[in-house]
């Protein structure tokens, strides 16, 4: 009988605490979008810091973020290439790149090399702020943290991560195109003629948006995260472990439901 | 009894300077003092930052503005609180528990040598103190 009382009290607290921290995401994401609806908090000061937050996130990681794209988009082209011509599919193979590539892989490793290295340092900065009782004297000297420390976080989190993805799908279409047809323009025409296919306005908002909800998922987590942190300094290292499994879980079903919406 | 009677101070009318109202640790002193003109009163980037250096300046502090939280000693940090709370311009100043903050040195003097600095633009100052530190402001 108290094994069975064990196990109800242990479900009934982890549901309540799954509850809580559900509601907190969601109350902190209503502040997040009556902030971004709200005019007067794109004010000049607000931009200024999103420019730093920009360059912090994506200008500062730019190079090693080209060299990674580089190294992942030509191994996988060439596996695609050499696979595709095993199997006869050769002509095929510009519009299986671009699928994988562009539209699914570069957005989802765009967005968790910017969880891992943004979304990690967001978590564990406002989780410190919150402990240190930092937000607490911004809202006492009536500087509203949402406008001075989480929008731009949030603006510049969902910009980078657009566009990161941007600049490697460029750098991918230059170097699926080397790949295939070498440095002779003749492929030109029907190379850009398949991308053009696959491109679709529905399928660019989609891929716009999935973007977007990325960039959402690694900046908001992570802020919520470190906002639900009690004001022990022990339990940083304990938000910044919730906050990211939130993010990584996020990003995986972002991604399942973007191909389940174009696939199934 | 301190944080009751801070807490029925409402925010409008009075600016607090207290242990438990930490500086932004990744902002300069100046930064921090001239987060209040920027977003709150809406000045740009170079006035706001301005304002706060002719404060420094004026509490005789002028070589902290690059200085962050971490790097400031204890009566560096508190001028820097004291400028920020200074710069919000409300009609009451309260300097919650001086001993917490300027533990290196006598500071019931040194509060009054930086008062007697902005004379005039200050409001009033109040000074909440435990009752066993009287002796130290006579």
């Amino acid at each position: 009988m108290e094994f069975l009382l064990n196990i109800i009290e242990r479900t009934g607290a982890k549901t309540v605490g799954w509850w809580n921290a559900s509601y907190g995401v969601l109350r902190f994401m209503t502040e997040v979008l009556s902030t971004v609806a709200n005019p007067s908090a794109w004010n000049r000061a607000t931009l200024d810091t999103i420019v730093k937050q920009i360059y912090f996130t994506a200008v500062q990681i730019l190079h090693v973020y080209l060299i990674y794209v580089t190294a992942i988009s030509w191994v996988i082209i060439t596996i695609t290439l050499s696979t595709a011509r095993n199997v006869g599919l050769f002509d095929a193979a510009t519009e299986m790149i671009i699928r994988v590539l562009l539209l699914e892989l570069l957005p989802f490793l765009t967005a968790l090399l910017i969880a891992l290295r943004s979304g990690s340092a967001i978590n564990t900065e406002v989780a410190l702020m919150k402990v240190n009782n930092e937000l607490d004297a911004l809202s006492h000297c009536k500087v509203d943290p949402m406008q001075f420390e989480f929008l731009p976080r949030i603006a510049g989190g969902v910009a980078s991560v657009i566009g990161l993805t941007v600049t490697g799908s460029v750098l991918t279409i230059i170097l699926a195109y080397l790949s295939i047809y070498g440095l002779s323009v003749t492929g030109l025409s029907s190379f850009s003629a398949t991308i053009s296919s696959v491109f679709s306005f529905g399928v660019l908002l989609g891929l716009g948006l999935k973007c977007a909800f990325f960039g959402l998922a690694v900046t908001t987590l992570p802020m919520a995260a470190g906002l639900e942190t009690p004001k022990k300094l022990f339990m940083v290292p304990v938000s910044v472990l919730r906050g990211m499994m939130r993010v990584f879980l996020a990003l995986v079903l972002i991604e399942v439901l973007s191909l389940a919406l174009k696939y199934i | 009894m301190l944080a009751a009677a801070l807490t029925n101070l409402p925010d409008e009318q009075a600016a607090v300077v207290s242990p438990d109202l930490p500086l932004r640790a990744n902002l300069s002193a100046r930064e921090n003092i001239a987060l209040i003109p920027l977003y709150q009163k809406h000045y740009d980037a170079a006035e706001s930052s301005r304002q706060a250096q002719v404060l420094l300046d004026r509490l005789g502090f002028a070589d902290i503005a690059e200085k962050r939280d971490p790097d400031m000693s204890p009566s560096e940090r508190f001028v820097t609180k004291l400028a920020r709370a200074l710069i919000l311009k409300r009609p009451k100043l309260v300097i919650e528990r001086p001993g917490a903050m300027l533990y290196d040195i006598p500071y019931p003097g040194f509060i009054r040598e930086l008062a007697s600095r902005v004379d005039g633009s200050a409001g009033m100052w109040e000074i909440l103190d435990f009752d066993w530190n009287h002796s130290l402001y006579d």
